[in-house]
């Protein structure tokens, strides 16, 4: 996989414009140094893994329960509303998500939450702080 | 020096300075304190409000949060036998068993009186070596600048990783991060893919917050139970002010724990985790005839780490202000919060902003002493608030991470490139890939690439521009020593662990 990253940052760096200057590093060098670096290392790594003497061979599990892929996926849906519903509309039920899924059984606590901490927020930083948060298509 | 020594003092004992740093100092207490959060934690919960606050204020509040966590994390560790902080690791070792006994007042006071001596022996170490680091580092060149850049990751990466390798991989995927967008010599667009938001490249705070909170909001998940943590009810609290007979057996062990908490604070990536083992195993050393056994509730053995830890970050401001190089996660923050009012924290800002410079130490010390202060005063209730519900707090912070990414630059994109890191994080830590490298290399990238074609470029492509100057060549032979010593290291557990 790491090799992967390397060798597509490499082609992409291929297309980067040459020096300008003889003598003289360009925007490519570092690019370039960062490349060969990456591919050694992974290599390195790769053998380490081959010879059983790191831990490489024996990857932990993805300590993610259900309920953490759960959460992710309410990222993932929470995220692009942002800017469509508007910060505080997209908030109220992406908190009360994480409420329940971190264990509150309080439904009466899961809505009041949901809604105070979210409005708390917004004013804050909108009033408070002349911050914009996205305030969504329609506003 | 007489005047700008005036300014600093003032700006960082002016009134809305002082109400921040009591505040950061009471939300680092309360949030080093809860098992699972870190002060990087506290630190991104706070970060929005630091783009619009005026930068003294943003500064002490992060001090405040920075010592306040610090000591946050031993309460935990003392009071529930789980270290708030890596580095709270060493005091529960004879915080918890004394809270067994019925003195839990007594450790707590033992702690709180023991941080405060060694962050206001940092904080003086910080006030008398800063400003003549920074004097030494003005005659530094570009190729003096690259080598310590490069010295700053590399030690960083030694000590972040179990295996050198994945330490140094991180680190260079961290380089090939920075390099998206403008480069910082001639300004050509790099690896943009023709998106105008990635031409001023990746910003390092909003990789930051993904970073850190994304995985621990996801991790957290699979701990959590009711929600609350653990109910904390010590049988008896007892006195929490130490007696005079305490006191005179704190008096080594907090001139240990100062001494080497401050050392190893000023070496990048060393952290306060090292410096609070190394004080306990010296005090248990230089002890003779403590009442109580080492590990069984000694004064000794609480006064020593948490000394220690808490001489740390007075320590890790040395590198960061004198020279740009942050030592950890925390003060890597604290360079970008800088970074946001554009203040380059190195030599430079204590020439062109000295009044700043000094008011950030003056911060520093104000930030000990409210802790001392806020700790002794409220400590009662503060310790309740272990208990604190994750239900509501981490779904705040969630939503904190997205306003905190957003108003760096009103961009939504930028939320986007913050759960991007949060995947990144998630993925580097089943790999078992260290973070903090990534995150170094985020912090220096740019420096060490333009110090290094700057170099270049002045000695018409002649490396050996970096072995004629004698700061270029320390700092080189220093790097060589750090990634040497990894290595052996590194080789050293493999043998062990079969």
């Amino acid at each position: 996989m790491l090799l992967a990253f390397s060798g597509v940052y490499g082609v992409l760096t291929v297309g980067l414009p040459e020096r300008s200057l003889p003598n003289t590093p360009g925007p490519a060098f570092f690019p370039w140094l960062i490349t060969g670096g990456l591919i050694v290392l992974s290599m390195a790594l790769l053998v380490q893994s081959l010879r059983g003497l790191g831990d490489t061979e024996r990857l932990a599990p993805l300590l993610i329960s259900r309920r953490g892929w759960m959460a992710l996926g309410a990222f993932v849906a929470y995220l692009p509303l942002v800017p469509v519903l508007g910060f505080l509309t997209a908030s109220v039920p992406f908190f009360a998500t994480l409420t329940l899924l971190y264990g509150q059984r309080n439904r009466l606590l899961v809505v009041v939450t949901a809604v105070v901490v979210p409005v708390l927020v917004f004013v804050v930083f909108r009033y408070g702080f002349q911050m914009l948060l996205p305030r969504g298509l329609w506003l | 020096m007489g005047d700008v020594l005036a300014q600093g003092f003032a700006q960082a004992a002016a009134p809305s300075s002082l109400l921040a740093t009591a505040i950061g100092s009471v939300l680092g207490i309360v949030i080093g304190m809860i098992p699972g959060m870190t002060i990087s934690t506290g630190i991104i919960i706070v970060l929005p409000l630091t783009f619009v606050l005026d930068p003294s204020i943003s500064i002490a509040l992060l001090l405040g949060l920075y010592v306040g966590g610090m000591l946050g994390g031993s309460f935990a560790a003392i009071m529930l036998n789980i270290p708030g902080t890596p580095s709270a690791a060493a005091t529960a070792l004879d915080g918890h068993p004394m809270v067994v006994r019925g003195e839990a007042g007594r450790a707590l006071g033992i702690a709180v009186l023991a941080s405060f001596c060694g962050g206001l022996f940092s904080a003086l170490c910080l006030f008398l070596i800063a400003p003549r680091l920074a004097d030494i580092a003005l005659g530094f060149r570009a190729p003096d600048l690259f080598s310590l850049v490069l010295l700053g990751l590399t030690v960083i990466c030694s000590f972040a990783a179990k295996s050198w390798i994945k330490g140094l991989l991180s680190a260079a995927i961290g380089l090939a991060i920075v390099s998206i967008g403008q480069d910082p010599v001639m300004g050509t667009a790099r690896f943009t893919f023709g998106s105008p938001d990635l031409l001023s490249g990746i910003n390092f705070l909003t990789a930051l917050i993904g970073l850190f909170a994304i995985p621990q909001l996801i991790g957290n998940l699979g701990q959590t139970g009711s929600g609350a943590i653990v109910s904390v009810a010590p049988a008896t609290f007892g006195r929490v002010f130490p007696t005079l007979a305490d006191l005179r057996r704190m008096r080594l062990p907090v001139g240990i724990g100062s001494i080497v908490g401050t050392f190893l604070g000023i070496l990048p990536g060393a952290g306060g985790p090292i410096a609070a083992f190394l004080s306990y195993d010296y005090a248990r050393k230089t002890t003779k005839n403590a009442p109580e056994a080492f590990g069984e509730g000694a004064v000794e053995g609480i006064a020593a780490p948490e000394s220690a830890n808490n001489a740390v970050t007075g320590g890790a401001l040395v590198p960061m202000m004198t020279l740009g190089i942050p030592g950890d996660p925390v003060t890597a923050i604290l360079v970008g919060a800088l970074l946001v009012h554009g203040l380059a924290p190195g030599p430079l800002l204590f020439i062109e902003r000295a009044d700043f410079a000094y008011g950030v130490i003056f911060s520093f010390f104000w930030a000990n002493i409210f802790n001392l202060i806020i700790a002794l005063a409220g400590l009662r209730v503060l310790v309740k608030l272990i208990a604190m519900p994750r239900t509501i707090l981490m779904p705040a912070i969630a939503i904190l991470c997205v306003v905190g990414a957003y108003s760096l630059r009103n961009s939504v994109f930028d939320i986007y490139v913050m759960f991007f890191f949060g995947l990144l994080g998630l993925g580097m830590r089943w790999l078992e890939m260290p973070v903090v490298p990534l995150l170094l290399a985020l912090v220096l990238g740019r420096q060490l690439e333009e110090h290094l074609r700057v170099a270049l470029t002045g000695s018409q492509g002649d490396i050996s521009v970096f072995f004629t100057s004698p700061f270029s060549v320390l700092f080189l032979s220093l790097a060589a020593v750090s990634i040497v010593w990894s290595v052996v290291s590194s080789q050293r557990s493999a043998g062990g662990a079969r």
